[in-house]
């Protein structure tokens, strides 16, 4: 029994990084009707950035320039990852996906596709072959409540994710700009004509999901604090399959689906010998798109999307 | 119209005679060595170690003003591929080393994944491979052509299995491998074997995996550590040991874990830090308190390149000085390409206690050196200490 | 043709059409001739050729290899291909036009099986004498080939039906292992499945049936997401055959007796460059075939809307299950095909690398078209074999160039254009 609220924590924490993503891709997704396939890889850079930031606020700090304490670093760091990353989305937008915005879908999925392989291997050849250590901006402490050990990271990254999940839906349903999102996802053909700027609204949605991917990239960093170039590609596809599977454009959906695939990887491990996970783990996947062929939280076949 | 035509017939007819006369073969003023390393893909690291090994090698040839063949010498050429890590693109290269690029001998690829499949293509075509750090049998098996510069699985895990028993005394032990590659899932059955046939069946109580490229192993270890095992083993690459040992820890993991050749990079504890210090694995030589030959390689390359160097850098570096052995012993290049790998290949397989940077090696019948496997102890300061040694 | 021609002035262009222009009655009998010529003719005076121009050996694949690893072998490298490949061809094309003509038209007159043959005679003659010259050119020709297969098989659902389909790399996989576990475990000592059972020369035989077979499991395989998508389609069939390429993957890793995730090795060598070509032409032509069918027009019907498709009796659910197994089972034979080229699979080889390579051949190459998926299928292998010397930076400008062609021609290089035999056979004046 305490295996099984251990594994509900870790199935948390690892839910958080896949609801954070697949939120990005199910912006993208409902708004613009893109599959976003560079999102894994904006995810990576977002990481890396939190990495430059964090090493020059550390270096900052013990040069004796700016004393601040670890927390406020990895705070500050969480932000201007996210301001940085949010160009880095923009500009994927401006290149990749602008120009195609009338092509076939897929053609425009093609072109995210080759972004990602770009942003990985330009950082191989930038970067060089090294991994790059995270550094750990809090000291672990690791609290044993009834057998279940739970570390402040851990409570600090669900936190953090629940939080800027929040702050996305209210910027959604509370804002001019959200219900412009809102509005575009809703009629993309006619919205141009009520004087909504199509493309301002498209580069915001890509920036918003661009920052949280940061976010993710620097929590992870938090928790697995190795990064190398490709880390962006596997979790990329599976908060993919997330983000569908909440549904097309639902955010919370895709937020929920996020957090259910992180319990369903990390129980399917748990029950079943581990080496069956991805086979017994995708093929529940399966069960639930034959069963719910328009994703938990989604339509058939309409227009109509809650955002 | 007609007559540009007349004319272009004509030039082709004359260049076609002109070439035929002209016919003729250059002399074998250079001897090419293939290398066929992962720069790209999961394991740049290990491409990148390869790579500048290779370059140190062939920078002491160069300054000898060639090798030395028969009382000749030779310029030497070094043809490196990308294999991507991937199976295919490395049979691809190793391919279009021996057939486009003629090369005389291949050193490479590293990991298993690549070097079961691209020996099989050295055999094929008779040309004389080393891989320097492939442990997985299948590499040599049945290959007279296929060589390497690493010891064995089945040994290695043995040799593991016994230390832990002999330093501990521990009976429950626990395995976390990643079932989709090759090394670790080879080395994974290995140990549990070897530790069932020391314990009796059972006594492995956790035999969990993950998948290339997962990072959180959070179930695997809380199944672990509510099996009541006493230590882990675990015979990952380098990123992942840091994060699979920072996680045991915060799970509340407090054993012993201990590791294999895989960990012996700069990178282990540059990415775990003090989480790994205190660990234990069995590898190929000992950085740390390295004498003669050894410490001169190291520092020639920490000197260099900035690091020291990888267990994979040192085999890479054995790997070209056996070649470069073989070469020599083989008394004359002939410049027929078959004759001369069929004398590469001879050389090699006579080749009797060379004196390799990570230990004396003499190729059994298979091809596999018999050599002995080092447990090394990361030290509090980070440092790779020679703890023990284990001989076959 | 894919030089822009708006950027030359109005001269250079009259002049160029003007060069062209007899070269557009030229039949595909000379062209094919030519090239025949030109590939005896590297054969003969290759070697030296390539010597006395300081290039060492032949250029393995038309000097792209040595562009970028020696630059100052490129005016070396250009006399080559213009001696050995554009002259020849170009002068037989016209030498032979009217008698290429004649010949092609008296050809028609008989079944268009005949004259169909004769061409496919030409070219894999062409195509062996070609790759005769070193075994990595015949790897590289071998493994292209395939791939056209592979991506034609793609095309029909990607393209034809107009699906977002990930699971090709599971039907590759499930193609390539039921094959190599026939092949293997009967006819090679090998530790997996023990000593040969057959020792006599039956590959000629069984392994036609292998292939089948790795294709009907493929085909099997693919009703997993073939009856999903009676219910769903686009975006949530695209993430139902990613998890299945997953699902494949991790299955594999989990049987044992072909070697999980070590792979399985030391297929016997029976995917010769004759055996290649015959599958590919085979695979092509049924393809072909099959997309310009009444089934063919169904799929483009269930693409452009399904509930319209479906109010014109067409019957919906049977085409896309007939598309995806017909789909899946040429994919398998490509994939078996491939295990027996390599002659080493294992799982992760079938992941989301090798999904991104199709992909990419087919949108490269085209949707919708025969064409698309042959200029996708050779153009992308030849540019990453051709980019081998750059390193990294192979993966940075492979990318590029696939996003410019996106933006420039959004439905990639060929599309919608029919594969007609006839037309391409018959005689050009």
């Amino acid at each position: 029994m305490d295996s099984f609220f251990q594994n509900i924590v870790n199935a948390l924490q690892w839910g958080s990084f896949y609801a954070l993503i697949a939120l990005g891709y199910s912006m993208v997704y409902g708004i613009l009707m893109l599959f976003n396939f560079a999102h894994g890889d904006i995810f990576m850079v977002g990481a890396y950035l939190g990495f430059f930031v964090a090493a020059g606020l550390l270096s900052l700090a013990t040069m004796g320039i700016l004393a601040i304490p670890n927390w406020l670093v990895l705070l500050l760091t969480v932000l201007i990852a996210m301001a940085l990353n949010s160009i880095v989305g923009v500009l994927v937008e401006r290149i990749g996906y602008r120009p195609l915005r009338d092509a076939p879908r897929a053609s425009a999925a093609i072109t995210g596709l080759m972004i990602g392989i770009i942003l990985e291997t330009g950082n191989l050849a930038i970067l060089g072959a090294q991994r790059l250590s995270f550094p750990s901006l809090i000291e672990t402490q690791t609290y044993t409540i009834g057998g279940v050990a739970v570390t402040n990271k851990k409570i600090m990254i669900v936190a953090v994710a629940l939080f800027l999940m929040l702050v996305l839906h209210l910027f959604i349903t509370r804002t001019k700009w959200g219900m412009a999102m809102r509005a575009m996802a809703y009629d993309f053909a006619i919205i141009p004509l009520m004087g909504v700027p199509i493309n301002r609204i498209a580069a915001l949605t890509f920036g918003l999901g661009s920052a949280l991917a940061a976010a993710a990239g620097v929590l992870y960093g938090v928790a697995y604090p190795i990064l190398d170039p490709y880390m962006g590609i596997l979790i990329g596809w599976k908060a993919f399959v997330a983000a569908i599977l909440g549904g097309r454009g639902s955010i919370l959906g895709a937020a929920f689906a996020g957090f259910l695939l992180g319990f369903i990887e990390i129980f399917t491990a748990t029950i079943f010998p581990s080496t069956f996970r991805d086979l017994i783990a995708y093929s529940i996947i399966l069960v639930i798109l034959t069963f719910r062929p328009h994703g938990l939280f989604g339509e058939a076949y309409s227009a109509r999307l809650r955002l | 119209m007609r007559k540009s035509h007349l004319l272009l017939l004509i030039a082709l007819l004359l260049i076609a005679t002109v070439a035929i006369t002209a016919c003729g073969s250059s002399g074998p003023q250079t001897i090419k060595i293939g290398i066929n390393a992962p720069l790209t893909g999961d394991i740049p690291k290990v491409g990148e170690g390869t790579k500048f090994a290779a370059e140190m090698w062939l920078d002491d040839i160069n300054k000898a003003g060639g090798l030395e063949v028969g009382g000749k010498k030779y310029q030497v050429e070094l043809v490196i591929e990308d294999n991507e890590s991937k199976a295919d693109s490395a049979t691809k290269a190793n391919t279009k080393l021996i057939t486009q690029d003629e090369v005389l001998a291949i050193v490479g690829p590293q990991s298993s994944k690549q070097a079961v499949p691209a020996g099989e293509v050295a055999n094929n075509y008779k040309t004389p491979m080393v891989s320097p750090w492939s442990t997985n049998p299948n590499t040599t098996l049945n290959r007279p052509w296929v060589f390497r510069a690493a010891f064995l699985d089945p040994f290695q895990g043995v040799v593991d299995a016994k230390f832990i028993s002999d330093e501990f005394g521990f009976t429950k032990a626990a395995v976390l491998y990643d079932v989709a590659s090759d090394y670790p899932k080879g080395l994974a059955d290995v140990f549990k074997k070897s530790w069932e046939d020391l314990h009796g069946a059972g006594s492995v109580v956790a035999f969990e995996s993950f998948t290339t490229k997962d990072t959180d192993f959070s179930a695997q270890l809380t199944k672990i550590i509510n099996s009541g095992a006493e230590v882990l083993f675990t015979p990952q690459y380098y990123n992942e040991v840091a994060l699979i040992v920072q996680q045991a820890h915060e799970l509340g993991w407090t054993g012993p874990i201990i590791g294999s050749d895989s960990w012996g990079s700069a990178e282990t504890v540059k990415l775990c830090g003090s989480d790994c210090y205190g660990s234990f694995f069995s590898t190929h030589y000992a950085a740390a308190g390295a004498t003669g030959a050894t410490k001169e390689f190291i520092d020639r390359y920490n000197a260099k390149y900035g690091y020291v160097p990888d267990d994979v850098g040192a085999l890479t570096w054995d790997s070209l000085n056996l070649l470069k052995q073989a070469i020599q012993d083989c008394g004359s290049i002939t410049g027929d390409l078959g004759k001369d790998r069929q004398c590469v290949r001879d050389a090699l397989a006579n080749i009797k206690n060379f004196p390799g940077i990570t230990g004396d090696m003499t190729f059994d019948e298979q091809g596999d050196p018999t050599k002995c496997a080092v447990i090394v102890k990361i030290s509090d300061a980070g440092e790779f200490e020679f703890y023990k040694s284990a001989c076959p | 043709m894919a030089v822009k021609t708006d950027s030359f002035t109005a001269p250079t262009k009259r002049r160029l059409a003007t060069f062209w222009q007899p070269y557009t009655r030229v039949a595909m009998l000379s062209w094919l001739t030519g090239a025949l010529v030109a590939a005896i003719l590297e054969q003969l005076v290759g070697r030296p050729l390539a010597f006395m121009l300081g290039l060492g050996k032949v250029p393995v694949l038309f000097g792209l290899v040595i562009i970028l690893k020696a630059p100052l072998l490129i005016p070396g490298v250009i006399v080559y291909v213009l001696l050995i490949y554009i002259l020849p061809i170009g002068l037989i094309a016209r030498l032979t036009t009217k008698l290429g003509n004649k010949l092609a038209a008296e050809l028609l007159r008989y079944p268009m099986l005949v004259s169909t043959v004769v061409h496919l005679v030409l070219l894999y003659a062409t195509l062996q004498i070609w790759g005769n010259i070193n075994d990595y050119r015949n790897l590289v020709l071998r493994l292209t080939l395939i791939s056209v297969l592979i991506t034609l098989s793609l095309n029909v659902i990607n393209g034809y039906m107009g699906e977002f389909s990930c699971s090709h790399p599971g039907f590759l996989a499930l193609g390539a292992y039921g094959a190599s576990a026939v092949t293997v475990s009967l006819f090679v000592n090998d530790n997996l499945f023990g000593p040969a059972v057959f020792t006599g020369n039956w590959g000629w035989i069984i392994f036609p049936f292998s292939l089948i077979l790795g294709g009907i499991i493929a085909a099997i395989g693919s009703l997993v997401v073939a009856i999903p998508s009676f219910r769903t389609r686009g975006d949530y069939l695209a993430i139902i055959s990613l998890a299945f390429t997953f699902i494949i993957k991790s299955f594999i890793e989990n049987l044992e007796f072909v070697g999980g995730p070590r792979g399985l090795s030391s297929q016997p060598d029976w995917a010769n460059l004759p055996t290649v070509f015959i599958w590919v032409v085979v695979g092509v032509w049924v393809i072909n075939n099959f997309v310009r069918s009444t089934m063919g027009k169904a799929l483009n019907a269930v693409r452009d809307d399904e509930i319209a498709a479906d109010a014109m009796t067409v019957n919906t659910r049977r085409t896309k299950m007939v598309a995806f197994m017909f789909s899946a089972f040429w994919a398998g034979v490509g994939g078996g095909l491939f295990a027996h080229v390599l002659r080493y699979v294992n799982p992760s080889t079938f992941g989301i690398q090798k999904l991104a390579e199709v992909l990419a051949m087919v949108y490269f190459g085209g949707l919708n078209s025969v064409y698309g998926s042959i200029v996708g299928a050779v153009g992308f292998n030849l540019l990453s074999e051709a980019l081998r010397p750059l390193e990294i930076f192979k993966w940075i400008i492979i990318p590029v160039l696939l996003i410019l062609i996106m933006i420039f021609r959004p439905t990639g290089l060929v599309a919608f254009k029919e594969f007609d035999v006839h037309q391409i056979i018959a005689p050009k004046e």
